[in-house]
Protein backbone atom coordinates (compact mmCIF):
# COMPACT_ATOMS: atom_id res chain seq x y z
CA UNK A 1 0.00 0.00 0.00
CA UNK A 2 2.71 2.35 0.80
CA UNK A 3 4.41 1.63 -2.13
CA UNK A 4 1.35 2.06 -4.04
CA UNK A 5 0.99 6.10 -2.38
CA UNK A 6 4.54 6.71 -3.43
CA UNK A 7 3.98 5.84 -7.22
CA UNK A 8 0.35 8.11 -7.16
CA UNK A 9 2.18 10.71 -5.74
CA UNK A 10 5.77 10.56 -7.25
CA UNK A 11 4.33 12.57 -10.47
CA UNK A 12 3.71 15.86 -8.86
CA UNK A 13 6.63 14.99 -6.56
CA UNK A 14 8.80 15.09 -9.56
CA UNK A 15 6.40 18.82 -11.14
CA UNK A 16 7.16 20.48 -7.77
CA UNK A 17 10.13 19.88 -7.51
CA UNK A 18 11.41 20.50 -10.55
CA UNK A 19 9.36 23.84 -10.55
CA UNK A 20 12.04 24.88 -7.32
CA UNK A 21 14.93 23.48 -9.26
CA UNK A 22 13.88 24.98 -12.73
CA UNK A 23 13.92 28.27 -10.43
CA UNK A 24 17.08 27.96 -8.79
CA UNK A 25 18.97 26.72 -11.66
CA UNK A 26 17.80 30.04 -13.51
CA UNK A 27 19.43 31.65 -10.70
CA UNK A 28 22.65 30.00 -10.76
CA UNK A 29 22.92 30.66 -14.90
CA UNK A 30 22.02 34.52 -14.41
CA UNK A 31 23.26 35.71 -11.19
CA UNK A 32 27.19 35.17 -11.93
CA UNK A 33 26.32 37.84 -14.85
CA UNK A 34 24.42 40.18 -12.63
CA UNK A 35 27.19 40.28 -9.68
CA UNK A 36 29.79 40.79 -12.94
CA UNK A 37 27.96 43.44 -14.30
CA UNK A 38 28.16 47.30 -13.46
CA UNK A 39 24.84 47.94 -13.01
CA UNK A 40 24.58 45.60 -9.89
CA UNK A 41 25.85 48.48 -7.58
CA UNK A 42 23.36 50.20 -8.59
CA UNK A 43 20.47 47.44 -7.98
CA UNK A 44 22.06 47.02 -4.62
CA UNK A 45 21.75 51.16 -4.08
CA UNK A 46 18.21 50.99 -5.15
CA UNK A 47 17.46 48.14 -2.90
CA UNK A 48 18.16 50.70 -0.01
CA UNK A 49 15.93 52.91 -1.20
CA UNK A 50 13.16 50.75 -0.18
CA UNK A 51 11.09 50.88 3.08
CA UNK A 52 12.87 49.33 6.15
CA UNK A 53 9.63 47.01 6.74
CA UNK A 54 9.93 45.83 2.85
CA UNK A 55 13.17 45.13 3.22
CA UNK A 56 12.53 42.96 6.66
CA UNK A 57 10.35 40.81 4.78
CA UNK A 58 12.42 40.01 2.30
CA UNK A 59 15.55 39.14 4.90
CA UNK A 60 17.55 42.00 3.08
CA UNK A 61 18.22 44.24 5.67
CA UNK A 62 20.11 41.54 7.35
CA UNK A 63 21.47 40.24 4.20
CA UNK A 64 22.98 41.35 1.29
CA UNK A 65 22.20 40.25 -2.49
CA UNK A 66 25.51 40.88 -3.87
CA UNK A 67 26.15 36.76 -4.28
CA UNK A 68 23.62 33.64 -5.02
CA UNK A 69 24.14 32.90 -1.45
CA UNK A 70 23.17 36.31 -0.72
CA UNK A 71 20.14 35.98 -2.73
CA UNK A 72 18.86 32.24 -1.11
CA UNK A 73 19.26 33.99 2.16
CA UNK A 74 16.69 36.38 1.11
CA UNK A 75 14.31 35.97 -1.49
CA UNK A 76 15.53 32.35 -2.39
CA UNK A 77 14.57 30.90 0.81
CA UNK A 78 11.15 33.06 0.84
CA UNK A 79 9.98 30.86 -2.52
CA UNK A 80 11.17 27.94 -1.34
CA UNK A 81 9.14 28.50 1.90
CA UNK A 82 6.17 29.30 -0.31
CA UNK A 83 6.21 26.29 -2.88
CA UNK A 84 7.34 23.70 -0.25
CA UNK A 85 3.91 25.12 1.59
CA UNK A 86 1.97 25.08 -1.69
CA UNK A 87 2.65 21.33 -2.37
CA UNK A 88 2.40 20.44 1.06
CA UNK A 89 -0.94 21.63 1.73
CA UNK A 90 -2.13 20.33 -1.93
CA UNK A 91 -0.33 17.17 -0.86
CA UNK A 92 -2.19 17.09 2.49
CA UNK A 93 -5.34 18.16 1.25
CA UNK A 94 -5.37 15.74 -1.72
CA UNK A 95 -3.48 12.16 -0.27
CA UNK A 96 -6.11 10.74 1.97
CA UNK A 97 -9.10 12.28 0.43
CA UNK A 98 -9.06 11.76 -2.97
CA UNK A 99 -9.97 7.82 -2.29
CA UNK A 100 -13.40 9.37 -1.48
CA UNK A 101 -13.15 11.76 -4.31
CA UNK A 102 -12.62 9.27 -6.82
CA UNK A 103 -14.92 6.45 -4.67
CA UNK A 104 -12.19 4.17 -4.63
CA UNK A 105 -12.97 4.45 -0.56
CA UNK A 106 -15.39 1.50 -1.26
CA UNK A 107 -13.11 -0.58 -2.55
CA UNK A 108 -10.30 -0.01 0.08
CA UNK A 109 -12.59 -0.12 2.55
CA UNK A 110 -13.60 -3.55 1.56
CA UNK A 111 -10.20 -5.55 1.54
CA UNK A 112 -8.73 -6.39 5.30
CA UNK A 113 -6.66 -3.39 6.48
CA UNK A 114 -8.04 -0.63 9.14
CA UNK A 115 -8.51 3.03 8.40
CA UNK A 116 -5.41 3.79 10.65
CA UNK A 117 -3.41 2.11 8.48
CA UNK A 118 -4.78 3.82 5.30
CA UNK A 119 -4.01 6.55 7.27
CA UNK A 120 -0.55 5.84 8.34
CA UNK A 121 0.48 4.80 4.73
CA UNK A 122 -0.46 8.09 3.62
CA UNK A 123 1.25 9.99 6.30
CA UNK A 124 4.22 8.35 5.43
CA UNK A 125 4.58 8.85 1.86
CA UNK A 126 3.52 12.50 2.46
CA UNK A 127 6.02 12.81 5.35
CA UNK A 128 8.64 11.40 3.10
CA UNK A 129 7.91 13.38 -0.15
CA UNK A 130 7.83 16.62 1.94
CA UNK A 131 11.22 15.98 3.43
CA UNK A 132 12.37 14.08 -0.19
CA UNK A 133 11.80 17.98 -2.02
CA UNK A 134 13.69 19.95 0.40
CA UNK A 135 16.30 17.44 1.08
CA UNK A 136 16.79 17.14 -3.37
CA UNK A 137 16.83 21.21 -3.44
CA UNK A 138 19.07 21.82 -0.63
CA UNK A 139 21.68 18.68 -2.10
CA UNK A 140 20.76 20.46 -5.60
CA UNK A 141 21.19 24.07 -4.39
CA UNK A 142 24.39 23.25 -2.11
CA UNK A 143 26.48 21.93 -5.58
CA UNK A 144 24.95 25.08 -7.26
CA UNK A 145 26.53 27.28 -4.32
CA UNK A 146 29.89 25.39 -4.11
CA UNK A 147 29.95 25.81 -7.94
CA UNK A 148 29.11 29.96 -7.41
CA UNK A 149 32.16 30.58 -5.27
CA UNK A 150 31.98 30.46 -0.95
CA UNK A 151 29.61 30.65 1.45
CA UNK A 152 28.96 29.23 4.91
CA UNK A 153 28.11 25.20 4.91
CA UNK A 154 26.79 25.32 8.24
CA UNK A 155 24.21 28.33 7.96
CA UNK A 156 23.33 27.30 4.11
CA UNK A 157 22.21 23.68 5.73
CA UNK A 158 20.53 24.69 8.98
CA UNK A 159 18.57 27.21 6.44
CA UNK A 160 17.79 24.16 4.15
CA UNK A 161 16.09 22.03 6.55
CA UNK A 162 14.02 24.85 7.98
CA UNK A 163 10.83 24.56 5.98
CA UNK A 164 10.47 21.11 6.83
CA UNK A 165 9.11 22.66 10.01
CA UNK A 166 6.41 24.69 8.40
CA UNK A 167 5.32 22.28 5.48
CA UNK A 168 4.93 19.47 7.73
CA UNK A 169 2.31 21.66 9.73
CA UNK A 170 0.77 22.86 6.74
CA UNK A 171 0.33 19.17 5.54
CA UNK A 172 -1.32 18.25 9.08
CA UNK A 173 -3.57 20.87 8.67
CA UNK A 174 -4.56 20.76 5.48
CA UNK A 175 -4.67 16.23 5.79
CA UNK A 176 -6.41 17.30 9.30
CA UNK A 177 -9.14 19.59 7.41
CA UNK A 178 -9.72 16.93 4.35
CA UNK A 179 -11.41 14.73 6.94
CA UNK A 180 -14.16 17.55 6.80
CA UNK A 181 -15.63 16.44 3.55
CA UNK A 182 -15.86 14.19 0.52
CA UNK A 183 -14.47 16.35 -2.52
CA UNK A 184 -11.29 17.90 -3.46
CA UNK A 185 -12.37 20.55 -5.36
CA UNK A 186 -13.23 21.98 -1.54
CA UNK A 187 -10.58 21.41 -0.09
CA UNK A 188 -8.03 22.88 -2.60
CA UNK A 189 -8.79 26.46 -2.39
CA UNK A 190 -8.59 26.58 1.43
CA UNK A 191 -5.63 25.05 1.69
CA UNK A 192 -3.99 27.33 -0.63
CA UNK A 193 -5.66 30.21 1.18
CA UNK A 194 -4.11 28.43 4.12
CA UNK A 195 -0.54 29.08 2.98
CA UNK A 196 -1.13 32.36 1.40
CA UNK A 197 -3.13 34.00 4.17
CA UNK A 198 -0.23 32.40 6.65
CA UNK A 199 2.60 34.02 4.82
CA UNK A 200 0.53 37.17 4.73
CA UNK A 201 0.59 37.37 8.20
CA UNK A 202 3.93 36.44 8.42
CA UNK A 203 5.07 39.64 6.41
CA UNK A 204 2.25 41.65 8.09
CA UNK A 205 3.50 40.84 11.31
CA UNK A 206 7.12 42.12 10.64
CA UNK A 207 6.12 45.32 9.35
CA UNK A 208 4.80 47.01 13.13
CA UNK A 209 4.68 46.62 16.92
CA UNK A 210 0.78 46.63 15.90
CA UNK A 211 0.89 44.03 13.57
CA UNK A 212 3.28 41.54 15.35
CA UNK A 213 0.31 39.73 16.92
CA UNK A 214 -0.19 38.12 13.56
CA UNK A 215 2.98 35.90 13.85
CA UNK A 216 0.95 33.90 15.94
CA UNK A 217 -1.16 33.19 13.06
CA UNK A 218 1.09 31.87 10.72
CA UNK A 219 2.65 28.67 9.67
CA UNK A 220 5.50 30.42 8.74
CA UNK A 221 6.43 31.76 12.09
CA UNK A 222 7.46 28.03 12.87
CA UNK A 223 10.11 28.33 10.01
CA UNK A 224 11.83 31.33 11.33
CA UNK A 225 14.46 32.10 8.95
CA UNK A 226 15.76 35.70 9.92
CA UNK A 227 16.72 33.71 13.24
CA UNK A 228 18.66 31.08 11.26
CA UNK A 229 20.75 33.77 9.56
CA UNK A 230 21.18 35.94 12.49
CA UNK A 231 21.70 33.56 15.20
CA UNK A 232 23.16 30.85 12.54
CA UNK A 233 20.90 28.21 14.71
CA UNK A 234 17.80 26.89 14.46
CA UNK A 235 15.45 27.90 17.88
CA UNK A 236 14.76 24.05 19.01
CA UNK A 237 11.38 25.51 20.77
CA UNK A 238 9.90 26.30 17.09
CA UNK A 239 11.35 22.86 16.35
CA UNK A 240 9.26 21.25 19.32
CA UNK A 241 6.58 23.35 18.79
CA UNK A 242 6.52 22.30 14.83
CA UNK A 243 6.98 18.54 15.97
CA UNK A 244 3.69 19.16 18.84
CA UNK A 245 1.38 20.56 16.66
CA UNK A 246 2.05 18.11 13.87
CA UNK A 247 1.15 15.48 16.24
CA UNK A 248 -1.80 16.82 18.20
CA UNK A 249 -3.33 17.77 14.25
CA UNK A 250 -3.11 13.87 13.07
CA UNK A 251 -3.97 12.65 16.67
CA UNK A 252 -7.42 14.69 15.61
CA UNK A 253 -7.04 13.53 11.92
CA UNK A 254 -7.35 9.82 12.87
CA UNK A 255 -9.42 10.22 15.66
CA UNK A 256 -12.08 12.37 13.35
CA UNK A 257 -11.01 9.77 10.34
CA UNK A 258 -12.09 6.99 12.20
CA UNK A 259 -15.43 8.79 12.84
CA UNK A 260 -15.96 9.81 9.00
CA UNK A 261 -18.88 8.47 7.00
CA UNK A 262 -16.70 7.27 4.08
CA UNK A 263 -19.05 7.63 1.05
CA UNK B 1 -30.32 -25.73 12.76
CA UNK B 2 -29.13 -23.81 10.47
CA UNK B 3 -26.41 -21.32 11.55
CA UNK B 4 -26.65 -17.65 11.62
CA UNK B 5 -23.80 -16.13 9.52
CA UNK B 6 -25.08 -12.24 9.27
CA UNK B 7 -27.73 -10.55 11.74
CA UNK B 8 -28.47 -7.72 11.39
CA UNK B 9 -30.34 -6.40 14.67
CA UNK B 10 -32.90 -3.34 14.79
CA UNK B 11 -30.48 -1.23 11.80
CA UNK B 12 -31.38 2.67 11.58
CA UNK B 13 -30.03 5.27 9.53
CA UNK B 14 -31.11 8.19 9.18
CA UNK B 15 -29.40 11.29 6.94
CA UNK B 16 -29.75 14.06 9.36
CA UNK B 17 -33.81 14.12 9.72
CA UNK B 18 -33.78 12.17 6.41
CA UNK B 19 -34.72 7.85 6.78
CA UNK B 20 -32.61 5.95 5.22
CA UNK B 21 -33.26 2.62 7.13
CA UNK B 22 -35.57 1.92 10.21
CA UNK B 23 -35.33 -0.59 12.89
CA UNK B 24 -34.08 -3.26 10.01
CA UNK B 25 -34.09 -6.73 11.61
CA UNK B 26 -32.58 -9.77 9.50
CA UNK B 27 -30.60 -13.12 9.80
CA UNK B 28 -29.05 -14.73 6.94
CA UNK B 29 -27.88 -18.34 7.52
CA UNK B 30 -25.06 -20.62 6.32
CA UNK B 31 -25.35 -21.76 2.85
CA UNK B 32 -28.11 -19.65 1.36
CA UNK B 33 -28.95 -16.77 -1.23
CA UNK B 34 -30.81 -13.76 0.57
CA UNK B 35 -32.43 -11.79 -2.26
CA UNK B 36 -32.60 -8.14 -1.19
CA UNK B 37 -34.81 -6.17 -3.37
CA UNK B 38 -36.57 -2.69 -3.38
CA UNK B 39 -37.12 0.27 -6.10
CA UNK B 40 -34.68 3.00 -5.68
CA UNK B 41 -34.43 4.97 -2.87
CA UNK B 42 -35.68 2.16 -0.67
CA UNK B 43 -32.75 1.83 1.51
CA UNK B 44 -31.10 -1.38 -0.49
CA UNK B 45 -27.17 0.50 -0.48
CA UNK B 46 -27.71 2.18 2.90
CA UNK B 47 -28.12 -1.16 4.07
CA UNK B 48 -25.07 -2.43 2.43
CA UNK B 49 -23.26 0.19 3.38
CA UNK B 50 -24.22 0.28 7.26
CA UNK B 51 -22.93 -4.03 7.04
CA UNK B 52 -19.65 -3.13 5.46
CA UNK B 53 -19.16 0.27 7.74
CA UNK B 54 -18.84 2.57 4.99
CA UNK B 55 -21.62 5.10 6.83
CA UNK B 56 -22.10 5.45 10.88
CA UNK B 57 -25.42 3.52 12.20
CA UNK B 58 -27.96 5.67 13.75
CA UNK B 59 -27.99 2.90 15.79
CA UNK B 60 -28.49 -1.14 15.34
CA UNK B 61 -25.88 -3.65 15.04
CA UNK B 62 -24.66 -6.45 12.44
CA UNK B 63 -23.14 -9.60 13.42
CA UNK B 64 -20.73 -11.77 11.68
CA UNK B 65 -21.11 -15.12 12.95
CA UNK B 66 -21.89 -14.08 15.70
CA UNK B 67 -19.33 -10.99 16.34
CA UNK B 68 -20.35 -7.38 16.11
CA UNK B 69 -18.73 -6.23 12.98
CA UNK B 70 -17.50 -2.98 13.86
CA UNK B 71 -15.09 -0.72 11.20
CA UNK B 72 -11.57 -2.18 10.81
CA UNK B 73 -12.40 -5.75 12.18
CA UNK B 74 -9.64 -7.53 9.63
CA UNK B 75 -10.66 -10.94 10.38
CA UNK B 76 -14.06 -10.55 10.13
CA UNK B 77 -13.19 -8.11 6.52
CA UNK B 78 -11.00 -10.82 5.20
CA UNK B 79 -14.31 -13.28 5.44
CA UNK B 80 -16.63 -11.07 3.20
CA UNK B 81 -16.23 -10.06 -0.66
CA UNK B 82 -18.10 -6.85 -1.43
CA UNK B 83 -19.42 -5.90 -4.84
CA UNK B 84 -20.93 -2.88 -4.62
CA UNK B 85 -23.57 -1.40 -7.73
CA UNK B 86 -21.04 0.86 -9.21
CA UNK B 87 -17.68 0.13 -8.89
CA UNK B 88 -14.42 2.61 -9.09
CA UNK B 89 -10.97 1.47 -8.95
CA UNK B 90 -7.69 3.10 -9.63
CA UNK B 91 -8.07 4.06 -13.29
CA UNK B 92 -4.09 4.46 -13.47
CA UNK B 93 -3.83 0.76 -12.93
CA UNK B 94 -4.10 -2.37 -15.37
CA UNK B 95 -6.24 -5.02 -14.62
CA UNK B 96 -3.12 -7.04 -13.38
CA UNK B 97 -1.49 -4.22 -11.46
CA UNK B 98 -4.93 -3.95 -10.10
CA UNK B 99 -5.32 -7.18 -8.97
CA UNK B 100 -1.69 -8.38 -8.01
CA UNK B 101 -2.77 -4.58 -5.59
CA UNK B 102 -5.75 -6.47 -4.46
CA UNK B 103 -3.83 -10.08 -4.15
CA UNK B 104 -1.22 -7.84 -1.65
CA UNK B 105 -4.13 -7.10 1.01
CA UNK B 106 -4.46 -10.90 1.82
CA UNK B 107 -2.05 -13.24 3.61
CA UNK B 108 -3.03 -16.65 1.84
CA UNK B 109 -2.16 -17.43 -1.63
CA UNK B 110 -5.20 -16.30 -3.71
CA UNK B 111 -3.20 -16.05 -7.45
CA UNK B 112 -5.03 -19.81 -8.18
CA UNK B 113 -8.36 -18.50 -7.93
CA UNK B 114 -7.58 -15.31 -9.96
CA UNK B 115 -6.43 -17.37 -12.15
CA UNK B 116 -9.50 -19.36 -12.80
CA UNK B 117 -11.75 -16.37 -12.28
CA UNK B 118 -9.74 -14.38 -14.62
CA UNK B 119 -10.13 -17.20 -17.52
CA UNK B 120 -13.47 -17.99 -17.03
CA UNK B 121 -14.74 -14.13 -16.93
CA UNK B 122 -12.62 -14.11 -19.89
CA UNK B 123 -10.69 -10.81 -18.80
CA UNK B 124 -7.91 -8.99 -20.52
CA UNK B 125 -5.91 -8.42 -17.47
CA UNK B 126 -3.01 -5.69 -19.58
CA UNK B 127 -5.79 -3.56 -20.11
CA UNK B 128 -5.97 -0.45 -18.33
CA UNK B 129 -9.01 0.35 -16.19
CA UNK B 130 -9.71 3.24 -17.43
CA UNK B 131 -10.32 1.84 -20.61
CA UNK B 132 -12.85 -0.84 -19.24
CA UNK B 133 -16.56 -1.39 -20.59
CA UNK B 134 -18.75 -1.25 -17.51
CA UNK B 135 -19.38 -4.91 -18.68
CA UNK B 136 -15.33 -5.99 -18.00
CA UNK B 137 -15.15 -3.59 -15.14
CA UNK B 138 -18.23 -5.47 -13.41
CA UNK B 139 -16.44 -8.69 -13.98
CA UNK B 140 -13.28 -7.32 -12.36
CA UNK B 141 -15.36 -6.39 -9.88
CA UNK B 142 -16.74 -9.83 -9.50
CA UNK B 143 -13.19 -11.56 -9.89
CA UNK B 144 -12.07 -8.71 -6.68
CA UNK B 145 -15.19 -9.87 -4.80
CA UNK B 146 -14.65 -13.75 -5.15
CA UNK B 147 -10.88 -14.42 -5.55
CA UNK B 148 -10.00 -14.14 -1.56
CA UNK B 149 -12.93 -17.10 -1.24
CA UNK B 150 -14.82 -15.48 1.18
CA UNK B 151 -17.26 -16.82 3.24
CA UNK B 152 -20.17 -13.91 2.92
CA UNK B 153 -20.54 -11.99 -0.32
CA UNK B 154 -22.21 -9.09 -0.43
CA UNK B 155 -22.95 -8.27 -3.78
CA UNK B 156 -24.80 -5.16 -4.68
CA UNK B 157 -26.62 -5.55 -8.62
CA UNK B 158 -23.98 -7.62 -9.41
CA UNK B 159 -25.54 -8.74 -12.93
CA UNK B 160 -26.07 -5.22 -14.09
CA UNK B 161 -23.73 -4.53 -17.44
CA UNK B 162 -23.34 -8.23 -17.85
CA UNK B 163 -23.94 -9.50 -21.15
CA UNK B 164 -25.99 -12.58 -20.96
CA UNK B 165 -23.19 -15.04 -21.56
CA UNK B 166 -21.70 -14.03 -18.40
CA UNK B 167 -25.28 -13.27 -16.52
CA UNK B 168 -24.75 -17.32 -16.96
CA UNK B 169 -21.23 -17.77 -16.07
CA UNK B 170 -21.93 -15.50 -12.89
CA UNK B 171 -25.15 -17.84 -11.46
CA UNK B 172 -22.68 -21.13 -12.35
CA UNK B 173 -20.28 -19.49 -9.82
CA UNK B 174 -22.80 -18.41 -7.61
CA UNK B 175 -24.49 -21.66 -7.44
CA UNK B 176 -21.03 -23.14 -7.04
CA UNK B 177 -20.23 -20.92 -4.21
CA UNK B 178 -23.47 -21.73 -2.32
CA UNK B 179 -22.73 -25.36 -2.83
CA UNK B 180 -19.69 -24.51 -0.90
CA UNK B 181 -21.61 -23.35 1.96
CA UNK B 182 -21.64 -19.48 1.45
CA UNK B 183 -23.54 -17.17 2.38
CA UNK B 184 -24.65 -14.54 -0.28
CA UNK B 185 -26.30 -11.15 0.39
CA UNK B 186 -28.01 -10.51 -3.03
CA UNK B 187 -29.45 -6.64 -3.74
CA UNK B 188 -30.98 -6.51 -7.05
CA UNK B 189 -34.30 -4.79 -8.46
CA UNK B 190 -33.81 -7.94 -11.75
CA UNK B 191 -37.03 -9.72 -10.01
CA UNK B 192 -36.76 -12.74 -12.59
CA UNK B 193 -33.01 -13.41 -11.16
CA UNK B 194 -34.27 -13.43 -7.54
CA UNK B 195 -36.83 -16.00 -8.75
CA UNK B 196 -34.30 -18.47 -10.35
CA UNK B 197 -31.36 -18.13 -7.81
CA UNK B 198 -32.67 -16.89 -4.15
CA UNK B 199 -33.42 -18.62 -1.68
CA UNK B 200 -35.23 -16.05 0.40
CA UNK B 201 -36.35 -12.71 -0.86
CA UNK B 202 -36.79 -9.83 1.62
CA UNK B 203 -38.56 -6.66 -0.09
CA UNK B 204 -37.70 -2.92 1.90
CA UNK B 205 -39.77 -0.22 0.87
CA UNK B 206 -39.33 3.03 2.14
CA UNK B 207 -36.23 2.04 4.24
CA UNK B 208 -38.47 -0.79 6.68
CA UNK B 209 -38.31 -4.62 5.73
CA UNK B 210 -42.19 -5.35 4.77
CA UNK B 211 -41.77 -8.57 3.87
CA UNK B 212 -38.87 -11.84 4.41
CA UNK B 213 -40.12 -15.16 3.17
CA UNK B 214 -38.88 -17.98 1.44
CA UNK B 215 -39.27 -18.28 -2.59
CA UNK B 216 -40.92 -21.83 -1.59
CA UNK B 217 -43.43 -20.01 0.43
CA UNK B 218 -43.64 -17.04 -2.15
CA UNK B 219 -44.50 -19.48 -4.83
CA UNK B 220 -46.58 -21.29 -2.24
CA UNK B 221 -48.69 -18.73 -1.66
CA UNK B 222 -50.35 -18.97 -4.37
CA UNK B 223 -51.00 -15.95 -4.61
CA UNK B 224 -52.86 -15.56 -8.17
CA UNK B 225 -55.12 -13.13 -10.41
CA UNK B 226 -58.55 -15.58 -10.67
CA UNK B 227 -60.90 -14.64 -13.54
CA UNK B 228 -64.41 -15.94 -13.06
CA UNK B 229 -67.89 -16.04 -15.16
CA UNK B 230 -70.74 -16.53 -13.04
CA UNK B 231 -74.75 -15.96 -12.81
CA UNK B 232 -74.19 -15.50 -9.14
CA UNK B 233 -71.58 -12.88 -9.41
CA UNK B 234 -72.73 -10.64 -6.56
CA UNK B 235 -72.97 -13.65 -4.47
CA UNK B 236 -69.59 -14.52 -4.56
CA UNK B 237 -68.24 -11.23 -4.40
CA UNK B 238 -69.92 -10.40 -1.12
CA UNK B 239 -68.70 -14.50 0.04
CA UNK B 240 -64.98 -14.27 -1.14
CA UNK B 241 -64.75 -10.04 -0.37
CA UNK B 242 -62.30 -9.91 -2.82
CA UNK B 243 -60.15 -7.36 -4.20
CA UNK B 244 -61.69 -6.99 -7.49
CA UNK B 245 -59.16 -5.71 -11.17
CA UNK B 246 -61.87 -5.43 -13.22
CA UNK B 247 -65.26 -6.23 -13.74
CA UNK B 248 -67.83 -6.97 -17.02
CA UNK B 249 -71.26 -7.98 -17.01
CA UNK B 250 -70.75 -11.50 -15.45
CA UNK B 251 -67.07 -11.57 -15.38
CA UNK B 252 -64.90 -10.34 -12.67
CA UNK B 253 -61.05 -10.52 -12.44
CA UNK B 254 -59.85 -10.69 -8.74
CA UNK B 255 -56.36 -10.52 -7.49
CA UNK B 256 -56.96 -13.87 -5.40
CA UNK B 257 -54.42 -15.32 -1.94
CA UNK B 258 -56.43 -17.64 -0.42
CA UNK B 259 -55.05 -20.86 -1.21
CA UNK B 260 -56.21 -23.34 -4.06
CA UNK B 261 -58.45 -25.42 -1.75
CA UNK B 262 -59.85 -22.52 0.01
CA UNK B 263 -60.69 -20.89 -2.90
CA UNK B 264 -62.27 -24.21 -4.56
CA UNK B 265 -63.99 -25.49 -1.19
CA UNK B 266 -65.48 -21.43 -1.35
CA UNK B 267 -66.55 -21.45 -5.18
CA UNK B 268 -67.96 -24.84 -4.84
CA UNK B 269 -71.12 -23.75 -3.91
CA UNK B 270 -71.77 -21.65 -6.41
CA UNK B 271 -72.42 -22.41 -10.45
CA UNK B 272 -69.43 -21.21 -12.46
CA UNK B 273 -69.46 -21.10 -16.17
CA UNK B 274 -66.03 -20.19 -16.65
CA UNK B 275 -62.93 -19.68 -14.68
CA UNK B 276 -59.22 -19.07 -15.14
CA UNK B 277 -56.39 -18.90 -12.27
CA UNK B 278 -53.08 -17.30 -13.28
CA UNK B 279 -50.26 -17.31 -11.15
CA UNK B 280 -48.77 -13.88 -10.16
CA UNK B 281 -45.20 -13.44 -11.61
CA UNK B 282 -42.50 -12.12 -9.41
CA UNK B 283 -42.66 -8.79 -10.78
CA UNK B 284 -46.91 -8.75 -9.72
CA UNK B 285 -46.16 -10.51 -6.30
CA UNK B 286 -43.56 -7.09 -5.94
CA UNK B 287 -46.04 -4.54 -6.81
CA UNK B 288 -48.90 -6.38 -4.67
CA UNK B 289 -46.28 -5.51 -1.78
CA UNK B 290 -45.89 -2.41 -3.42
CA UNK B 291 -49.44 -1.23 -3.17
Amino acid sequence: MFKREMKINLKNFIIWTSILIGLFLIVFLIYPSIINSQNFELIDEMMKMFPKEILKAFNMDISSINSVFGWLKTEGFVFLLLITGIYSALLGSNILLKEESDKTIEYLNSVPVTRNNILLNKILCGLLYIILMVLIVGIFNFIGLSLSGNFDTKLYILLSITPIFSSIVTFALCLFLSTFTHKTKKTFGISLGIVFVSYFFNVLSELSNSTKFLKYLSIFSLADIRNVITNVAINPLLVALSLFITMILLFFTFIHYNKKELV
Amino acid sequence: MEKCIIEIQNLTKYYGKIKGVEDLSLKLYEGEIFGFIGPNGAGKSTTIRSIMNLINKTSGKVFIEGKEFVKDDIKIKEKIGYLPSEIYLYNDLTVKEMLDYHESFYKKDIHKKRIELVTRFKLDETKKIEDLSLGNLKKLGIILAFVHDPKILILDEPTSGLDPIMQNVFYDLLKEEKAKGKTIFYSTHILSEVSKICDRVGIIKDGKLIKVESMEDLTKKNLTFVTLTSEQLEKIKKDLNVNIISENKNTIKFRNNLTSDELIKKISKYNIDKILIEEFTLEEMFLHYYK
